[in-house]
């Protein structure tokens, strides 16, 4: 019988063995869904309250390896503030802690699509603006990558981009496609997730004996 | 040579595993960049009184058909703490084999009295319990007969872990011919839930399930 990749991973450390990870199946609830979801400009729905930094959509779609939509998936996005912080359990009282804004958001999609509005997240620790993206699936477990903005300077030195070869850079950078009537930039990407064109996917479980 | 992360396998006999499984390796992520990568999540909706009950829509009206069952469990980390106040959102079918939710096709008969969606918070010990329908198996692949075997899906959400998996039942019909059952390989002991008596409660029988979620320090074994 063949080991299952995710426990493959574990060191011989004291780690409790994890639970297998699963399809979330065609059937998530649409009832969990709220409509404010893809709104991170709106800390708080009907308040005048917003977060610092440019606003931006990004507006993207997961296409399979037949050219169809990813319909019924589950998407995270997950992100730093315009100061290129992340809200996290360890910062959440920092000073470089926007309260205004969260980060992290999950949305249902129909079709596939999907259009976050957002601010662009600022830059650290030698980070390009960037917007982690895990989709859960019919099909898979479960697949992480990360999308960048055209035209940025830091993107030339992103570790993330930089590690990758040169064709699988640009299929991580959204492209500069216009504004909204608010004048707020529209960023465009699309995630091939199997075959010709394939998006590059990155690996948060480290297989014992392939680290640095 | 480059270095590169795991292949992902692709589910035997499930064509959307086929259409959305990657063909390539995935990359390794760059040390600096790891933190992006861990999210964390401070979700904690409003939770209505009696929402791990699925077994009946109100109290005072009819149980759905089928034996009704507890789940229950502790979410712990790798390292063994609790995982506190997490949202755990639960979904099955009923006991016919068929989901309420609007894309699911499935011949099956509607129960009225089962919407078969739960969820709530974990307490001071990672612990959670729902009441469910002892779920039907459903027909996923007609043209080849192939069948799922009875499952409970759960997602996980709290702080820096998140997880979504499924609850299996030791040696149920159809368990050995499916796909992610499959690929888990020797490692499907993981997602059985254990059967336990359950004489002073109307449930018909229980089954406990734990669950190690990959916690705050631990994404990345080295
Ligand atoms: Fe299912």
């Amino acid at each position: 019988m063949v080991k299952n990749n995710m426990n493959d991973t574990i060191n011989p450390t004291n780690r409790l063995p994890l639970t297998n990870e699963d399809t979330v199946g065609p059937y998530y609830p649409i009832c969990y869904d709220h409509d404010d979801r893809m709104d991170l400009t709106k800390s708080i729905v009907g308040q005048q309250f917003e977060p610092k930094g440019d606003k931006i959509i990004l507006r993207g779609r997961y296409i399979d390896k037949n050219g169809d939509g990813a319909h019924g998936a589950l998407i995270e996005f997950w992100q730093a503030n315009a100061q290129g912080v992340f809200r996290t359990e360890d910062t959440e009282s920092s000073p470089e802690i926007d309260p205004h804004f969260d980060g992290y958001t999950r949305y249902r999609t129909v079709t596939g699509d999907f259009e976050l509005k957002t601010i662009k997240s600022g830059t650290q620790l030698g980070r390009a603006p960037n917007i982690t993206l895990t989709l859960f699936s019919d099909g898979i477990s479960r697949l992480v990558t990360q999308v960048f903005f055209e035209n940025e300077i830091s993107n030339e030195t992103d570790p993330v981009l930089m590690s990758l070869p040169q064709d699988k850079r640009d299929k991580l950078i959204a492209r500069l496609v216009g504004e909204d009537d608010d004048n707020i930039p529209i960023y465009d990407i699309e995630i091939i997730l199997a075959g010709e064109g394939e998006t590059p996917f990155f690996d948060d479980f480290l297989a014992l004996g392939w680290r640095d | 040579m480059e270095k590169l992360g795991r292949k992902l396998r692709i589910g035997p006999t499930d064509n959307t595993s086929y259409e959305r499984t990657p063909r390539e390796n995935l990359r390794i992520i760059p040390p600096a960049a790891r933190d992006s990568f861990l999210p964390y999540s401070r979700v904690q909706p409003g939770i209505r009184l009696g929402e791990n009950d699925l077994t009946r829509l109100a109290p005072d009206l009819p149980r759905a058909d089928g034996d009704a069952i507890e789940m229950s469990g502790q979410i712990l980390d790798d390292t063994g703490q609790p995982l506190r106040h997490a949202l755990v959102e639960i979904w099955n079918a009923n006991k016919y084999g068929k989901y309420a939710h609007d894309l699911d096709g499935y011949s099956a008969p509607l129960d009225p009295n089962f919407i078969g969606l739960g969820r709530m918070l974990t307490d001071e010990e990672g612990r959670y319990k729902f009441w469910t329908i002892d779920p039907g198996c459903y027909l996923a692949r007609p043209d080849i007969n192939r069948w799922r075997p009875k499952h409970i899906h759960l997602s996980i959400r709290g702080g820096a872990s998140r997880l979504i998996t499924q609850m299996y039942f030791k040696d149920a019909e159809h368990n050995d011919t499916d796909p992610m059952r499959i690929v888990m390989g020797d490692d499907f002991h993981l997602n059985i839930g254990k059967q336990y008596e359950t004489p002073n409660i109307d449930v018909e029988r229980g089954y406990k399930f734990d669950i190690v979620i990959r916690g705050k320090d631990s994404t990345f074994f080295e």
